[in-house]
């Protein structure tokens, strides 16, 4: 392949944010449009002041025009974060998160603070989120051996994040391994 | 760094020597270590390269010492603390200690193969933390790789200097991934999507 080597074992966050965007996402519009056929699929139509679903790359386009207002998702909220928080804190796995959460706040937080609650709160949680996970992800680290890992609850960026090292660690691990019985 | 033809880890790492101490005459082959002789008498020792060690040891006409990069002192050091020990001055430049510890053992019979993948596999998991730490601190330093970063106190620097190969190759593994991650949190989504 002609891609340098730390391109061959994992995707890149621009590429995972590319593929997030596709999520659905609720707006408010403020101009009208008609029923409208994409690439991806049709969506529409848009009547002020009626909620709308689109997906996230038309929202942020029309957000970034000043046409529409977007309406936050659930879990981009102070209580929900700051439960999910005390959970990670509190236990030994990891707590259950928006598959794709980092990049749609990530997404959201930079083209839309207007229209979330306490913005500056919910980065703060967010980073201590990654943080406390991150700690989670170090200590698994100890633990690794060169059959299986098995981590629930990681979110596609951390996944991305790690697998590098992971997976070439394990290839390591398994070409020094020698069983008893088997050898000559 | 596997036992693949082609890899160019296991052919660097098989060029190491080991010192063999050959069970009978061999005529002729005197300069195999480099001394004066014309003959190789029994019970005499020579330092020859893996590749060719293997065929000599496997057809029984001589036996091998365990090389000094895995001897006792360095076992026991590792035992004690593996993160202190400088891997990459047990070897040369260019192979790596894990590298040449797999030949070797690949060579060996059962009870002392598996001592030795244990030393090996203990070893690496009790530096990899460290790798993937400072990797990760590092990820912020610019894209100078492991040796760059003056004025940072010199136990990590050392740590550093004395990875194997192998480990290395994580090192920038990791830098690289962690990089990333700093560089598109950093970023605005906003901007790149601003139209007119």
């Amino acid at each position: 392949m002609s891609l340098p080597q730390s391109l061959r074992t994992s995707i890149t966050p621009p590429e995972l944010e590319f593929i997030a965007s596709q999520q659905l996402i609720e707006i408010i519009p403020l101009i009208a449009m008609e029923k409208t056929a994409f690439i991806s699929g049709a969506f529409g139509p848009l009547q002020p002041p009626r909620r709308a679903k689109t997906p996230l790359w038309m929202a942020i386009n029309l957000k970034l025009k000043k046409k529409c207002h977007i309406v936050a998702p659930e879990w981009l909220s102070v209580e929900f974060l700051q439960s999910r928080l005390d959970e990670e804190l509190s236990e030994p796995g990891y707590s259950r998160l928006p598959f794709r959460y980092a990049e749609v706040s990530k997404v959201l937080l930079d083209v839309a603070s207007d229209d979330i609650q306490s913005t500056d709160k919910i980065r703060s949680l967010l980073k201590d989120l990654r943080e406390a996970r991150q700690a989670k992800s170090r200590e698994g680290l100890e633990e690794l051996n060169r059959s299986e890992l098995s981590l629930s609850n990681l979110s596609s960026m951390e996944i991305n994040e790690i697998r590098p090292f992971f997976v070439h660690a394990m290839g390591i691990l398994t070409h020094l391994h020698r069983d008893a019985s088997t050898e000559d | 760094m596997d036992n693949d033809y082609f890899s160019i880890d296991a052919i660097l790492a098989e060029n190491q020597k080991v010192q063999c101490k050959f069970k009978q005459r061999i005529p002729e082959m005197g300069h195999l270590g480099g001394g004066s002789e014309r003959d190789i008498t029994p019970l005499n020792k020579r330092q020859i390269p893996i590749w060719l060690a293997y065929i000599i040891i496997y057809s029984d006409w001589a036996d091998f010492d365990i090389p000094q990069p895995f001897s006792n002192k360095v076992r026991n050091a590792l035992r004690a603390e593996p993160r202190s020990v400088r891997l990459s001055n047990l070897v040369g430049a260019g192979t790596g200690w894990y590298v040449f510890g797999k030949t070797i053992m690949d060579m060996l019979g059962d009870e002392q193969g598996v001592e030795m993948s244990e030393m090996l596999v203990t070893t690496f998991k009790g530096r990899l933390v460290d790798v993937i730490d400072q990797a990760q601190h590092f990820a912020a330093l610019g894209p100078v790789g492991g040796g760059g970063g003056g004025g940072i106190d010199s136990a990590p620097q050392m740590f550093r200097e004395g990875l194997d190969t192998t480990e290395r190759e994580l090192f920038v593994l990791a830098q690289e991934s962690a990089r990333r991650m700093k560089k598109w949190y950093e970023e605005s989504s906003g901007g790149t999507k601003r139209v007119a």
